[in-house]
Order: structure tokens, then C-alpha cells, then sequence
């Protein structure tokens, strides 16, 4: 019971991220069809705020002293503000490109944020205790959960649960739902396309911003390598949730979580170091049979 | 004063040229047919005006604005509406969702709510049949539904113009019968200029108004649609399709 | 057949064109004489024979492929496997089979085999991907780069898993490698210009004509794929020979981006954007890696600090897509001066799949 209670929470904790991720990438792509390979780099940046203007190998200075309460708008802020720069500096300028031209651009700004940290900071990780309270377990049910778990997945339960009340509720988040789903339309019905675009570019970095904090008080260090990761699987999970689908890609990610982990146990010994082969695998089998995604959301069409 | 004009207007898609030299002007309160065959440059022109391809050549002016190469939202937001070909509703937006996505877009965010209240009553009013589906997926209704809500959005952002490519495309004649009927209605009561789409010249000749038939990137004829009706130029004009 | 010819005869200038400039770059090596120099031109023809590779599909097919380094990972292993001295392979590689552990073949024979290994799994990946299309095509080739990065990196006995295979036969000559980039761009340029090649092009550019007149896309997708495995796998297996070390990350996401870059700069839908694209972004990572060595004027040693020479490669890049989006070349071709420059790519605008549905 309380090992099957562990998987639970391992998939679960697991799968936030990638569902954080993949909203991050499918807000983007829905309002200006820009596939962000520079999302990862983001979530990276985010965290490495708070060091700065440290940069030593053990730092905790700057913004990383603050109170959580302090801490966490901060960081979601830089996360929002690094995103928008992007694109006001950037993604403006390929409006109308293709995307395959759109995503190199993206890969080109990671490879400058990225690189950027690396001469601040070098390529060795620098640790860091965020929120050093949160490693302790709790326990549920008979199980040691570790409290981080938790919060990590209450955190993202509620962001979800804003972001989507947010998309349903406000004048903007209907804007950007419709954006999403035909942006033309949405702009010959009065939208204004940089006022969008600009607020999914927020959301979408403050989203990485989150993904950072959590990764960073897991692992307990800060890693310019640390966003690639997430941003891989989250990628994939935008896609076959159905691109441009929130609801997809948040479901694509739990599930992508859920397949790692309940892989990890399943899997023979032997096999388990090629467990994320069968993750891709399985994805490649996924988008096989349903090359729009599982929640395409718009009928049979293909939109891309 | 003319509500909208254009001058000179000429459209292209690289080396392929859709609209050539198209002047016309449209009154307040006016109702527009542009007819003619398929590949005329009609749903060109369409989206010209609407900033959706800006034209290559020409000038086009709208409520004493030059909207020439402005941008969609701008152009929509001086008053005019398009209805573009298709139905395009937001599929997994409910019903009063998209009526409410161009809904007062002037209106500060305080009063917004009020003022869509107000305006979805009026298009309800109009269209009862989506009131009593308010909150399905707008993906899901038929397409004469659609085609009213379309119409409805367009109500909702309050135009001055209302520009509709093809109302009738796909549509079941006694339903296409219905979308009419609300339209000019509607265009009485509002004061509404519409500017209409068709293939056929046959609607703008039952509904009347003025017609302009185009050929080949070119205005034909301009005048009044039932008088047309019977002129032979027009029907010379309708003779020449097979030629090419 | 006589059409055919008439083809070749008018678009061979371009294979060339671009041989020619690649000699240049050789001779240059030959006249500076300095190894490290010989090494940088070296590692120019790699990326030459890389993003040549990635050209066939990608250029071709309208089909970002994320996947194609994959295959250069798989040429290189089976070049360590088919040129290792057979008491390093007992040592480091142990899984191998017997046979296989006592083979020791020269490397130009090793690289051959590469091509048809890449090919042959290209083949099989194919068969089961090409049936997709846009950026569903894109993630599951994808998939498949990291299928194979996964395997490689934890199959301890076959592949060392993530630590080093060393004793790979290093080549210091120039001219395989020379050699091996013109064979490339041959190679590329004969199956543009070929029946198959034609239809993948017009089905990019008109994609409803394309399949109203009979074309089997997946068909004609999967022998590009072929090809530009096989061509990856041969650039692998030379890779490994020049630097004489693999490891699984060698051939992973680093090096997906900078040939795709690469290949998206110079322009996608360009046989001569490939070449160029690599000419260029490496002319220019080699010029900023200089200048972060320092670079002496007058008295003064000025030099730039690390990672600058990164982030000004990803600046220029962006700029480079900024003002011209289908990349330097777009989709034209290098001919003969006043010739009409229009050989193997159509004239076609260029439209990549995933661009369907953007600007409806």
C-alpha cells in the first residue's frame, strides 16, 4: 500500500513538471505557433537569479536571502520579464516567419541566455538551499512522502487551477483562448495581437519562473543543463497532448510523468536503464496513431 | 461621405495578381453585393479591407481613416466586422464566449461586464436559438447555427460596417432563406452598411440593393442589383465563364 | 532520360560550385600548414557532410527532423566497432560478439559500412515515421534521437555506456574527409535532381497538386530518409575518426541544433544554403574563438571573454533569420554566373510542412 502510495506521488510530483513545462511551451505555440526551445533556458535563468550577484560556488546571497513570500513573486517576475524581453527583442521580429525558422531563432536565444549564465557563473553547479524546511518527509498513509513532493504537487494543482479560472473567467483570458484557437479571427474581432502575445510570453516565463523554484529546492542546486530536461519531455508532451491544447498538454505531461515512473518499477532489472527508450517509444506509438495529439480539441483536422 | 473607399486597390499573392485597380465606394446605411465566379478576387478584396493581406497597391479609407496596411485589430476596432468565409467560431469557446470575445472592446474593463450583458440580450433577441444553446461548444452546432453566430459576433462588437464573405456557403437554401431574413432585418433596425459576399447573383437580386459584378481581379459592372437583372451586360458577363 | 540529362547538365554547376569552394578551404589548410588549422577545416568538412545529410530530408521533404544526428551516432559506434584494435574492443566493449571483436577493417571501409548501418536503421525508423507529417513527423523523429541516445548511454557492454570509447584511428590527413563532404554534396545533388527527389520537392511546395497526381509521399519521404541516413552514418563514422573518442552525447541535442542552425541559416530548401551555412556560421566561430584567444594589436593583447564567442554566434544568428527568414539562400541555388540560378530546388516559394494552418 504505502510503496503503491510512493509510485503515486512519484508520478504525481513528476508529471507536475512536465505539465508545467508543456503549458509553458503550449501557451506559446497556440498564440503565435513559436515552438520555445528557449523555454528551458528560462527556467534555468529563473533560478540562477537568485544568486546573482554572487558567484561563488556556494552562494546564497542576493535575492535568495529574501522570505518566501518575498522569494517566489521575485523569482516568477524574473521568469515573466526574461520571457517578454525575448519576445519584444526577439519573437516580434519573426512574426511572419515559418516555424522552423521561428524555432531555430528560439534555440539561437537559449544558446545566448545560456551561455550567458555560463560566463557569470561557469558550468559547475552551484548549491543552493531554497527552502531547506521543505526536504523533511511527512508521512500519509503509512508512506514517507517527502513534504517537497507535496507542495510540488499542491503548487501545481494550484496554478492550474488559477491559470485555468484566469483563462476562463477574465476579458484576457478569453482573448488569449481565442488567440489561440484562431488568431486572425481574434484580431479582426478587435484583439490586439502584441497585447496577447506579450501577456502569453508572461504567463509562459512565469510558468518556467515555477518550474526553476521547484527544481531548484529538489535538487538543491542551481544547473544551467537543469531546464533542458524538463523542456525535452514537456515538449513532447505539448505535442501529443494535442499542440496548442492547455488541457492536452497538462494531461500529456501527468501521463508522461506517470509512464516514467510507473516504468521505473515495472520495467525488468535489466531494462529499467533503457526505461526512457520506452517512454519515447511509446511516444512515437502514440503520435502514430494519433498524429494530432489525444486532445486535439479541434475535430479531426490536422492543424499543423 | 462615404463610409468606406477604396482607390486603385490592387491585390497579390507573389507573382499571382487577385485584385487589379479596384475603386468603390459605400455609403452609411448601404447594402453591398460583390458577386461574381470563383478566383474573381472577391474574398481578396474582402480581406484587404478587413487588414488581413494588405493590399500591394491603392489606398483604402474607412470612417475618414486610411486603413491602408493597418492591422486587423486596428481596423476593427474604427467599426468594421468581418465575417470571413467558412464560419470561423471558436470551436472549443462556448457560445457566449465567442459572442463575447469581440464584445465591447472599447469599454474599460469595469464595465465590460455590464455592457456584454446588454449586447448579448440584444443578439440573443435576435437569434433565440442561441440563447437556449449559450453554453455549448460552438464547435459542436450546425451550420446555419453557426453562421448566425457568426453574424451575432460580428453584432457584438458593435460595427458601423459589417463585411460577410459567403453567408450562403454550405448552407441548406431555407436556411441560407433564414440568415437573409435576420441580416436585413437587422441592417433596418441598426442602421447597419453591409458589405456581402456571394457566388451567385441571384440573392442580391431577390434582396436588392447595389451589386458589383467582378471577373478576373476586375469590377464589370456596378449598379443596382434587380435592375441588373435584366441587363445583357450582366448576363454577357455570366455567359463568359466557360471561356476560360 | 533525356529529360533527366538535360536536368543534370543544367544544375551541375552547383555540386560544382560548392566542390570547388570546399577545395579552396582545403587548400588553405595545406598553404597555413598549422594543425590546429588543419584540424578546424577538418571539422569544417564534417559539418559540411552533417548538414548535407540533414539537407536531403530536411531541404527536400519541407520536414524539420530532429532526429538525423541519431544516425551519426550510430555510424560513429559502428566505426569504433569495425576499426578498434581488437584488444581495446575486449577491454572496453566486451558485449560485442566474437567475430565483430576480432574484425579490424581500414577506416574507409569502416566508414562504408557506417552509411549502410545509418541506412539500414533509417530503413526501419522510416518505415514506421514516414508516415507522419509536420511537427508530429518533427517529435517523433525526435523520439527517436533520444530512443537512440538512451540505448547508447546504458548499454555498458556494446557502447561503454557514457564514459569514453577511445582508441578509435585518428586521421590527420585532410583529404578523406574533403573527399567524403564532396562525395555528400554528389550524393545530395544526384538525388535531388532524381525522379524521387522531384516528387518529395513539388509535394513540399504543392502539397495538394502533389498528391492529386499520384505522388506516395511516404514513399518518396522514406527514400530521402534512407539517403540522409546513410550520409549521416558516414559522417559519423569519419567524426569518430577525427578525434578518435565517442561518447553518446557527442551525437545528441548540441549537435542536432548547431547542423540544423546551420542548415536553416544558410537556407533550408538550398543544397548551396547547407554548404554556405556551415561555411559561414564556422568561419565565424572560428574568427570569435580566435578572438577570445586574444588577439594582438599594436602593443595590446585585445581578447574577448569566454562564452562571448557563443552568445555573439546566437546573436548573429538571430539577426542573420531576422532579415532574411528563408535564410541566406532561401530557396535558389549557386550557378554559373548569368545562368539562371535555378538548380535543383524548384522556384517554388518555400514552405515548410509545419508552416500549414499558421496564416489561414
Amino acid at each position: 500500500m504505502s510503496a503503491i502510495l510512493q509510485i503515486l506521488f512519484d508520478a504525481l510530483s513528476l508529471g507536475s513538471l512536465y505539465a508545467l513545462g508543456a503549458l509553458g511551451i503550449a501557451l506559446i505555440f497556440g498564440v503565435m505557433r513559436l515552438v520555445n526551445f528557449a523555454h528551458g533556458d528560462v527556467i534555468a535563468f529563473s533560478i540562477f537569479a537568485l544568486l546573482w550577484p554572487s558567484v561563488d560556488v556556494v552562494a546564497r546571497v542576493g535575492a535568495g536571502n529574501l522570505p518566501w513570500f518575498l522569494l517566489i513573486p521575485f523569482v516568477l517576475a524574473v521568469g515573466a520579464g526574461l520571457s517578454v524581453l525575448a519576445e519584444l527583442t526577439v519573437f516580434r521580429r519573426f512574426r511572419n516567419a515559418s516555424p522552423a525558422t521561428m524555432m531555430i531563432a528560439s534555440f539561437a536565444l537559449g544558446f545566448v541566455i545560456r551561455y550567458f549564465l555560463l560566463m557569470l557563473y561557469s558550468s559547475r553547479p552551484k548549491s543552493i538551499s531554497l527552502l531547506p524546511a521543505l526536504s523533511q518527509p511527512v508521512e500519509i498513509l503509512g508512506a514517507r512522502i517527502p513534504l517537497l513532493q507535496v507542495i510540488t504537487i499542491l503548487a501545481t494543482v494550484a496554478i492550474l487551477f488559477g491559470l485555468t479560472s484566469f483563462l476562463r473567467r477574465t476579458r484576457f483570458g478569453l482573448e488569449m483562448r481565442a488567440a489561440a484557437e484562431n488568431f486572425t479571427m481574434a484580431r479582426m474581432l478587435g484583439v490586439r495581437a502584441n497585447r496577447v502575445i506579450m501577456g502569453a510570453f508572461a504567463l509562459s516565463g512565469a510558468l518556467a519562473a515555477a518550474i526553476g523554484l521547484i527544481l531548484g529546492s529538489q535538487t538543491g542546486t542551481a544547473d544551467i543543463q537543469m531546464g533542458a530536461n524538463v523542456m525535452l519531455m514537456a515538449f513532447i508532451a505539448t505535442v501529443i497532448g494535442g499542440l496548442g491544447s492547455l488541457p492536452g498538454a497538462v494531461i500529456a505531461g501527468f501521463l508522461l510523468g506517470a509512464a516514467s515512473v510507473v516504468m521505473q518499477v515495472t520495467l525488468p532489472i535489466d531494462a529499467r536503464p533503457f526505461r526512457d527508450a520506452f517512454v519515447y517509444g511509446a511516444v512515437i506509438a502514440i503520435l502514430i496513431v494519433r498524429p494530432q495529439g489525444l486532445l486535439s480539441g479541434r475535430g479531426t483536422k490536422e492543424r499543423v | 461621405m462615404s463610409l468606406l473607399a477604396l482607390s486603385d486597390v490592387t491585390i497579390r499573392y507573389g507573382r499571382l495578381t487577385a485584385v487589379r485597380n479596384v475603386a468603390l465606394t459605400l455609403a452609411e446605411g448601404e447594402v453591398l453585393f460583390i458577386t461574381g465566379p470563383n478566383g474573381a478576387g472577391k474574398s481578396s478584396l474582402l480581406r484587404a479591407i478587413a487588414g488581413v493581406t494588405p493590399p500591394a497597391g491603392g489606398r483604402i479609407d474607412f470612417a475618414d481613416h486610411d486603413i491602408t496596411g493597418r492591422a486587423p485589430e486596428d481596423i476593427a476596432r474604427l467599426g468594421l466586422s468581418m465575417v470571413p468565409e467558412g464560419r470561423d467560431v471558436f470551436a472549443s469557446l462556448t457560445i457566449e464566449e465567442n459572442l463575447m470575445v469581440g464584445a465591447g472592446m472599447h469599454v474599460k474593463e469595469s464595465n465590460w461586464r455590464a455592457r456584454v450583458t446588454n449586447a448579448l440580450e440584444e443578439v440573443y433577441e435576435t437569434f433565440p436559438i442561441l440563447r437556449d444553446r449559450r453554453h455549448a461548444q460552438a464547435g459542436l452546432l450546425s451550420g446555419g447555427q453557426q453562421q448566425m453566430l457568426v453574424i451575432g459576433r460580428a453584432l457584438m462588437t458593435n460595427p458601423r460596417l459589417v463585411a460577410i464573405d459567403e453567408p450562403s456557403l454550405g448552407l441548406a437554401p431555407n436556411i441560407t432563406d433564414q440568415v437573409y431574413e435576420r441580416l436585413i432585418a437587422l441592417q433596418g433596425q441598426r442602421k447597419l452598411t453591409l458589405l456581402i459576399v456571394e457566388q451567385s447573383s441571384t440573392r442580391a437580386m431577390m434582396v436588392g440593393g447595389r451589386m458589383i459584378l467582378m471577373r478576373g481581379g476586375e469590377v464589370l459592372i456596378d449598379g443596382d442589383a434587380r435592375a441588373m437583372g435584366q441587363s445583357e451586360a450582366m448576363q454577357a458577363a455570366y455567359f463568359g465563364y466557360g471561356e476560360h | 532520360m533525356a529529360k533527366r540529362t538535360s536536368i543534370a547538365g543544367r544544375t551541375i554547376a552547383t555540386p560544382l560550385i560548392l566542390s570547388a569552394l570546399l577545395l579552396a578551404f582545403a587548400l588553405l589548410a595545406v598553404m597555413v600548414g598549422s594543425k590546429p588549422f588543419n584540424q578546424t577545416i577538418i571539422d569544417i568538412f564534417l559539418r559540411v557532410i552533417l548538414v548535407v545529410g540533414l539537407y536531403v530530408f530536411v531541404g527536400n521533404s519541407g520536414v524539420i527532423s530532429f532526429g538525423h544526428i541519431g544516425f551519426t551516432c550510430l555510424g560513429a559506434y559502428a566505426a569504433a566497432w569495425l576499426t578498434m584494435p581488437p584488444m581495446m574492443k575486449q577491454t572496453l566493449l566486451p558485449g560485442l560478439p566474437d567475430w565483430l571483436i576480432a574484425l579490424q577493417l581500414p577506416y574507409w571501409a569502416g566508414a562504408i559500412l557506417a552509411a549502410l548501418w545509418a541506412a539500414l536503421w533509417a530503413g526501419i525508423f522510416g518505415k514506421v515515421l514516414m508516415r507522419l507529417s509536420g511537427i508530429a513527423a518533427s517529435i517523433a523523429t525526435f523520439a527517436m534521437l533520444a530512443m537512440i541516445n538512451t540505448i547508447y548511454s546504458n548499454w555498458e557492454d556494446v557502447t561503454g555506456a557514457t564514459s569514453s570509447v577511445v582508441g578509435i584511428p585518428i586521421l590527420r590527413s585532410i583529404w578523406p574527409f574533403l573527399i567524403a563532404a564532396i562525395l555528400a554534396v554528389f550524393i545530395a545533388w544526384g538525388h535531388a535532381i532524381s525522379r524521387t527527389g522531384l516528387a518529395l520537392r513539388a509535394a513540399r511546395d504543392e502539397p495538394t497538386a502533389a498528391s492529386a497526381s499520384g505522388i506516395d509521399l511516404p514513399r518518396e519521404r522514406l527514400i530521402a530518409f534512407i539517403v540522409s541516413g546513410a550520409i549521416m552514418g558516414m559522417g559519423g563514422a569519419l567524426f569518430a575518426h577525427s578525434i578518435g573518442v565517442v561518447t553518446p552525447d557527442t551525437f545528441y541535442l548540441g549537435l542536432t541544433f548547431i547542423t540544423l542552425s546551420m542548415l536553416v541559416v544558410g537556407g533550408m530548401g538550398s543544397l548551396s544554403g547547407a554548404v554556405l551555412g556551415v561555411l559561414i556560421l564556422s568561419s565565424l566561430i572560428q574568427a570569435l574563438r580566435w578572438l577570445e584567444a586574444g588577439v594582438s594589436i599594436g602593443t595590446s593583447t585585445f581578447a574577448i571573454p569566454n562564452g562571448v564567442q557563443e552568445i555573439a554566434l546566437g546573436i548573429v544568428m538571430v539577426a542573420i533569420l531576422a532579415f532574411r527568414s528563408a535564410g541566406i539562400m532561401g530557396n535558389r541555388e549557386l550557378g554559373w554566373p548569368k545562368a539562371r540560378p535555378v538548380a535543383p530546388a524548384t522556384t517554388g516559394q518555400q514552405q515548410p510542412e509545419l508552416n500549414k494552418g499558421v496564416s489561414k
